[in-house]
């Protein structure tokens, strides 16, 4: 493939690999040919035939007009792509694609931005020969996402090769011969996929449009602002289209080092959120128990005044680590300026005995290398649900023939070959230590003992000969992921990954939770780390010190205590015993306002100027796009009105560039690195023996605040109800069925909910999700739990 | 010199204030056009743009499908609507609304509207004693269509030969 | 009559009726001595495919493709599994022949199929029969299990260290699986669509490994060419047209039937082997090769020989050796829309011309039928037809296409006539 030859498109001569196909050459040198069917990162179907182009190989002719996208080049070709045959060929496929496709494009979403439209301008005839019945097909209910019109649909089959082909679970197909052939899914259910959305974008003409923003706005109505996704730690580039300052749909942008040209839904319609009647506009204070809407002057000099009466060391600061970089660097600097090094922002992490060893938790490698990579251990993560797109990275990699291999608390559902070791936390370490055993890793400590105990088994073997070799040509990678991050023995995980990564030669990495997860280490939002990276001079509590040793107030900015914290019910009760809590928030609810005393409102993602540093440690910023609602004000400026209110110096920015800029300043020398700055001597913790653990991961759709409010997502199959997952045999031995209620007790807190049978459970755990209503009730993530049946 | 003289002769006769009045007593006997408004009015065109309607089919369904398709050509940025899928599924304005402060009669709206909903009508004898009234909402249009249907339906069958 | 009728598919054909199709039947004939020789002597592939070529054996199933030449493009010595596929999906309207192979002649397409995976390098073979063939899979199935017990097939055969399984995969009734690529779709299980090509089933077929797909009718030629020799092949036949072929002769003939006769017969000879024209009538029209090729008014027919190369010059094809015989007193229309009919309903659906092409050319002619017709649909027939034929992945968009321009210029004036008079010109039928 590497070979350059030259070939001819309408008489310019044009580099090209051999073995590339002609349109891709075309498209780099910017000759337009018509095509529907075909797209760059899907297989060529070569079944629209409007790429049809004239072409001759050394001299001798193709006796028919061939394919531009399935043809591929060699020397000596000569392509005419608006030759008088060639246009005949493209001219008559566009008839054939009318006469059956309605005239409907007044009430089309596609309209205005329809590729069947701007082809038929230019090949279309001006008047149609065809005189019979048109064609009119049932529609797909494709679920709360995506609408569907079947009878515009021109089988161009970029959906299905994409549900095939990217996702990777074929749940669309096309059925039926001739002109009775229709795309859908062969049994009535939705589509259920983290990366569904896309298929919208592929769509050439109105088949498919986005639900959420139906009918609401027509292309030439938006206005593009560009903007980076607030969710994962992808930062996916999109763009924001508005339409008289409201967020009407989100679109990706191309970048083939962070996002290719996809998008997960996550990232897609949380913007529903945005409009979403629990938006907090007005800055409340609550007096005598009784809440009051006030001025942003009244609430701020309140927040001063209290906070100057507390000592500095009595405060505790949470900060959302899906804010932007500006919010958190102000934020730890006003804090650290007024006294107070009680500053964390990893909000879903309970073991926090690495804190002096660890490195920046990031993935240790650009993102697009993830394809390369040869061998990956993944550690505690469901990594569709957490990482839609870092997923699909390791899926093209084990689609190219790596080995992907999971240790999980429970089975993962991947839509691509892998080895999955799945146990109850306290085994997980076990597996771990069977795979270290394997590659011959010995350890210290406890973790020596570990392994001296592990029997590797076959599996265990084939995964380390498999890292092995990766490590040896630099191609293997062990992930931790947010399940890891969540375990009360996530230091035995870490120690574990880099003893394993020492012997194999492989690199570690991080799954970053949140957008900015990597970023606070940058801004210096963490009790050990202070602006720039930097060692605190005095180290602050850390989240769960914090909510342990109640803190007489607390400021917590841009999430909700009750989904956002890992242990709920301490939360509460450490918030419910403070004098004095202020919470910066978009969103209200009475759960906040049962224990706050302020409420700020501040601008989300679309609404604020700001810096969010993905996974592979790139900074990206972007501006706001619309206004927050009512008296919301976006984060920075709160930050930096709040400074002055507490007449911290230098809080004189006059914009969110001020503020990066200096960050950036500080940050001057920062380069991240993978080897921690020591070892990990962990002591694993072993609870009494205990009844089962539960598991509790966070949903897809329950990340954040913005996705929590977004309705359509919450209508999806992927969005999971509050309940526990048995497994089969847990469930027998306890003679409990599906539909049985059972109460659930972790440590005081006591809830009630509905078994389901569950046979991606591992045995000794249940399953019961964080971050969603009711969940609330119960204790940590990942903890031990008893329960009895209602 | 003869200049002079005969200057002075045609201001002695008074010959120009005669041509004058010639003209002035020809069309003193000719027919009269002017129109005793608003006892009379003149014929109007088929054609005619005056205040806007929204039609319905016959069958009480309204025609506008949110295409916001006048919204855009509209030179005078006078039209605003909104749209949401409505109950049945079918897409329906929630908000149209037509601000005659701006709307220059240009037409264009009915000329770009693919099922016939935006029209003109013949009235041209309509005022607002309000601020705010200028504004014509989806209701009031409706109800101007709905009462004018006939006189609508009529101009339109007479222009149709000509289109 | 010709005098070398049946020797080489039909062989079996003078045999008792109830044992013809058993392996005692065939053995009697000399079968399955070929393979065994092959494997006794360890026959290079190479002088196989050399005498293929030598005895011009051409594609039966209608494209007419050298099958030595075929079998030479097969990568032999490449790593990995490699495949043989028999096409007996036999959809092409008009066409029974292989249906009879499989019924009366069985064991020897298993042989051929043998002799054929042996010179490619493939161990296994499968043969997609078209599903409504009940009796000839019944019969096709027993000969693979006599042929297993008798040790012909199977795993290290006769003792030579060769393997060859043979599977068979029956059709669901689509006619476009018996396009190649489609047919190696379907038996992955995959809806029946055809592949663009490149690459070439030879490169990446079933499974995406290198595969050859023959007719039923070709590889149960081959242990006769080998028996007999490529060279009397060939002079059964005419040059470039070796040897015999089956013809299915059926339409307006008094006795239709399959018909083994040398390539080069005349058609005038094949038309009394069929009994003639039924009742006595005239001979109006003659589809040479399957529905899917031109027609050729029978005055014109009854000067050509039946060959390849003779009727290509004509403006024709021999096909599949369908010979669809057509007489007077019939309506041309009513034919060309039974046929748009038949092409609209089997379009995978696809690609775009064909999808929607076919079923504007049916809904047109059918119009037209009804006494709808406006003489500006002739000149929208013809354009359309135009429009789809060399447009599409596989041949199925120039089969629907051509027929219609082929009735619209021979039998232009039917079609006129039904439209001016709202009745056809000649329907005594």
């Amino acid at each position: 493939m590497s070979d350059k030859i030259t070939i001819e498109i309408d008489g310019r001569s044009c580099e090209a690999a051999a073995g590339e196909m002609i349109i891709a050459v075309a498209d780099r040198e910017g000759i337009p040919i018509p095509r529907f069917c075909y797209h760059p990162k899907l297989s060529v179907a070569a079944n629209c035939r409007m790429c049809l182009v004239e072409a001759e190989q050394n001299g001798r002719p193709f006796p028919k007009p061939v394919p531009a996208c399935a043809t591929p080049v060699g020397t000596g070709l000569k392509v005419w792509t608006r030759s008088a045959k060639a246009l005949d060929a493209q001219r008559s496929t566009m008839e054939f694609l009318l006469i059956n496709h309605p005239l409907d494009c007044p009430i089309c979403d596609q309209g205005g931005e329809c590729e069947l439209q701007d082809v038929a301008v230019g090949y279309g005839g001006d008047v149609s020969r065809y005189s019979e019945a048109k064609r009119v097909v049932v529609d797909e209910d494709l679920g709360a996402l995506i609408a569907t019109c079947m009878t515009r649909c021109i089988h161009c089959t970029r959906c299905v090769r994409f549900i095939a082909e990217i996702a990777g679970t074929r749940e669309l197909g096309a059925t039926g011969r001739s002109d009775h052939m229709r795309i859908g899914t062969f049994v009535a259910t939705g589509i259920a996929h983290e990366l569904s959305g896309n298929i919208i974008d592929l769509c050439p003409v109105g088949a498919l449009t986005a639900k959420p923003s139906q009918f609401k706005a027509r292309a030439w109505e938006l206005t593009a602002h560009d903007s980076i996704a607030p969710h994962d730690a992808v930062g996916a580039k999109i763009q924001l289209h508005v339409r008289r300052g409201q967020v009407i749909r989100v679109h990706p942008r191309c970048d083939e080092a962070i996002n290719e040209n996809w998008l997960a839904d996550r990232e897609r319609f949380s913007y529903e959120g945005l409009t979403s009647v629990a938006r907090l506009t007005h800055p409340r204070l609550k007096r005598d128990g009784v809440w009051h809407d006030v001025s942003w002057d009244v609430a701020l000099q309140q927040v001063a005044a209290v906070f100057n009466t507390v000592p500095g060391d009595d405060l505790g600061v949470l900060l959302s680590p899906q804010s932007t970089l500006e919010e958190l660097y102000l934020a730890q600097r006003l804090f650290r300026a007024h006294g107070c090094p009680n500053i964390d922002s990893r909000l879903r992490q309970q073991d926090f005995r690495g804190d002096a060893v660890d490195v920046v938790p990031w993935l240790g490698l650009p993102i697009a290398d993830l394809e390369q990579q040869t061998a990956v251990l993944v550690i505690g993560s469901d990594l569709r649900q957490e990482q839609p797109l870092l997923a699909h990275r390791l899926r093209k990699a084990a689609l190219h023939g790596a080995t992907i291999a999971l240790v999980n608390p429970y089975q993962v559902n991947l839509t691509h070959p892998n080895h999955q070791f799945v146990a109850a936390p306290q085994q997980l370490l076990t597996e771990l230590a069977a795979i270290a055993a394997a590659l011959g890793g010995r350890g210290a400590g406890e973790i020596a003992n570990l392994i001296a105990q592990a029997t590797p088994t076959d599996a265990h073997q084939t995964v380390a000969n498999a890292l092995k070799t990766a490590g040896e040509s630099q191609h293997g990678r062990i992930l931790l992921g947010a399940l890891a991050a969540a375990d009360p023995n996530y230091v035995a995980f870490k120690a574990l990954a880099y003893l394993i990564a020492e012997v194999s030669g492989c690199g570690v990495g991080y799954l970053p939770p949140a957008a900015n997860s990597v970023g606070v280490y940058f801004a210096g939002a963490l009790p050990h780390v202070t602006a720039g990276n930097q060692p605190a001079a005095t180290v602050g509590l850390n989240t769960a010190a914090m909510l342990s040793n109640p803190r007489r107030a607390y400021f917590l900015w841009g999430f909700e205590p009750d989904n956002d914290l890992i242990d709920p019910t301490a939360a509460r009760k450490a918030l419910n015993a403070a004098e004095f809590v202020v919470i910066g928030t978009a969103f209200t609810s009475p759960a906040l306002e049962a224990v706050a005393d302020v409420l700020l409102p501040i601008a989300a993602y679309a609404e604020t100027a700001g810096t969010l540093v993905n996974a592979a440690g790139t900074w990206q910023r972007f501006q706001g796009a619309v206004a927050p609602p009512g008296e919301a004000r976006p984060g920075w400026k709160v930050l930096r009105v709040l400074g002055n209110a507490f007449n911290c110096d230098g809080f004189n920015y006059q914009s969110a560039k001020d503020v990066h800029d200096e960050l950036l300043t500080n940050c001057g020398e920062c380069e991240l690195t993978t080897a921690p700055q020591g070892e990990y001597s962990p002591l694993v913790t072993r609870p009494d023996p205990i009844e089962l653990t539960r598991i509790g991961a966070v949903p897809i759709y329950a990340v954040d605040s913005l996705v929590r409010h977004a309705d359509s997502l919450q209508q999806t199959p992927l969005a999971i109800p509050f309940q526990a997952g048995l497994h089969p045999d847990e469930a027998r031995r306890r003679g409990l069925n599906t539909g049985d209620q059972v109460r659930i007790q972790q440590g005081d807190a006591v809830m009630t909910t509905t078994v389901v049978i569950d046979t991606t459970v591992a045995i000794g755990t249940i399953r019961i999700p964080a971050g969603i209503i009711d969940s609330e009730q119960l204790g940590a993530q990942i903890g031990a739990v008893s329960f009895s049946r209602v | 010199m003869l200049r002079s003289v005969r200057d002075y002769f045609n201001s002695l006769l008074l010959v120009e204030l005669f041509k004058g009045l010639q003209l002035t007593g020809a069309y003193l006997f000719k027919r009269k056009f002017t129109v005793q408004y608003p006892e009379e009015k003149i014929p109007v065109s088929p054609r005619f743009r005056g205040l806007h309607a929204l039609r319905r089919y016959p069958n009480g369904e309204e025609r506008c499908i949110a295409c916001k398709l006048c919204e855009a050509v509209c030179p005078a940025l006078a039209i605003t609507i909104e749209a949401e899928p409505r109950a049945d599924g079918s897409r329906r304005t929630t908000r149209y609304e037509i601000d005659l402060f701006k709307c220059i009669y240009c037409g264009f709206c009915e000329e770009s509207c693919p099922v016939d909903s935006i029209v003109e009508t013949s009235i041209y004898e309509y005022h607002f004693e309000q601020l705010g009234d200028n504004v014509m909402t989806k209701e009031k249009l409706l109800a101007i269509g709905d009462q004018y249907e006939a006189e609508i339906a009529e101009a339109r069958l007479k222009d149709a030969p000509y289109r | 009559m010709v005098d070398n009728q049946n020797t080489v598919c039909f062989r079996t054909m003078h045999l008792n009726e109830t044992v013809r199709h058993s392996l005692a039947a065939y053995r009697s004939l000399g079968g399955y001595q070929q393979w065994e020789r092959i494997l006794t002597e360890r026959l290079e592939p190479e002088g196989i495919i050399e005498e293929l070529k030598l005895s011009v054996l051409r594609g039966r199933g209608g494209a007419g493709f050298p099958t030595g030449l075929k079998w030479s493009f097969m990568p032999r010595k490449a790593p990995g599994q490699k495949y043989i596929v028999c096409n007996s999906d036999e959809g092409e309207p008009g066409t029974c022949k292989d249906r009879d192979i499989l019924r009366y002649n069985p064991h020897q397409l298993i042989e051929g199929m043998a002799i054929a995976g042996y010179c490619i390098g493939a161990t296994v073979g499968y043969n997609y029969i078209r599903g409504e063939f009940y009796e000839p899979i019944a019969h096709f199935e027993a000969a693979i299990q006599e042929a297993y017990a008798a040790g012909f097939i199977g795993k290290n055969i006769l003792g030579s260290g060769i393997d060859f399984d043979l599977y068979v995969h029956r059709g669901a009734g689509a006619y476009v699986c018996g396009e190649e690529t489609a047919l190696l779709e379907s038996i992955e299980g995959k809806k029946g669509q055809p592949r663009y090509k490149p690459p070439f089933p030879a490169q990446s077929g079933l499974f995406g490994r290198p595969t050859t797909i023959n007719n039923t009718e070709t590889l149960a030629s081959v242990p006769v060419i080998l028996e007999r020799g490529g060279q009397w092949f060939l002079d059964q036949g005419r040059p470039n047209n070796g040897g015999l072929k089956l013809f299915s002769v059926t339409g307006h003939v008094n006795q239709p039937g399959n018909f083994e006769v040398p390539l080069g017969t005349p058609f005038r000879e094949l038309l009394a082997l069929a009994g003639g024209v039924k009742d006595g009538r005239q001979l109006k029209a003659v589809i040479p090769g399957g529905s899917s090729v031109p027609v050729l008014p029978g005055e014109i027919m009854l000067q050509l020989d039946m060959d390849y190369d003779s009727l290509a010059k004509a403006g024709t094809m021999l096909g599949s050796g369908a010979v669809i015989v057509i007489a007077e007193g019939t309506c041309m229309v009513k034919v060309l829309a039974n046929l748009a009919h038949f092409y609209a309903h089997e379009s995978c659906g696809q690609c775009t011309p064909c999808r929607e092409g076919t079923g504007w050319l049916a809904r047109v002619l059918h119009r037209i039928l009804h006494g709808h017709g406006q003489m500006s649909d002739l000149a929208l027939l013809d354009s359309v037809a135009g429009r789809i034929g060399g447009r599409t992945i596989c041949a199925l968009g120039d089969a629907a296409a051509m027929p219609v321009q082929s009735f619209l210029k021979h039998y232009r004036h039917e079609f006129e006539h039904l439209i001016k008079h709202g009745r056809p010109l000649d329907a005594a039928a």
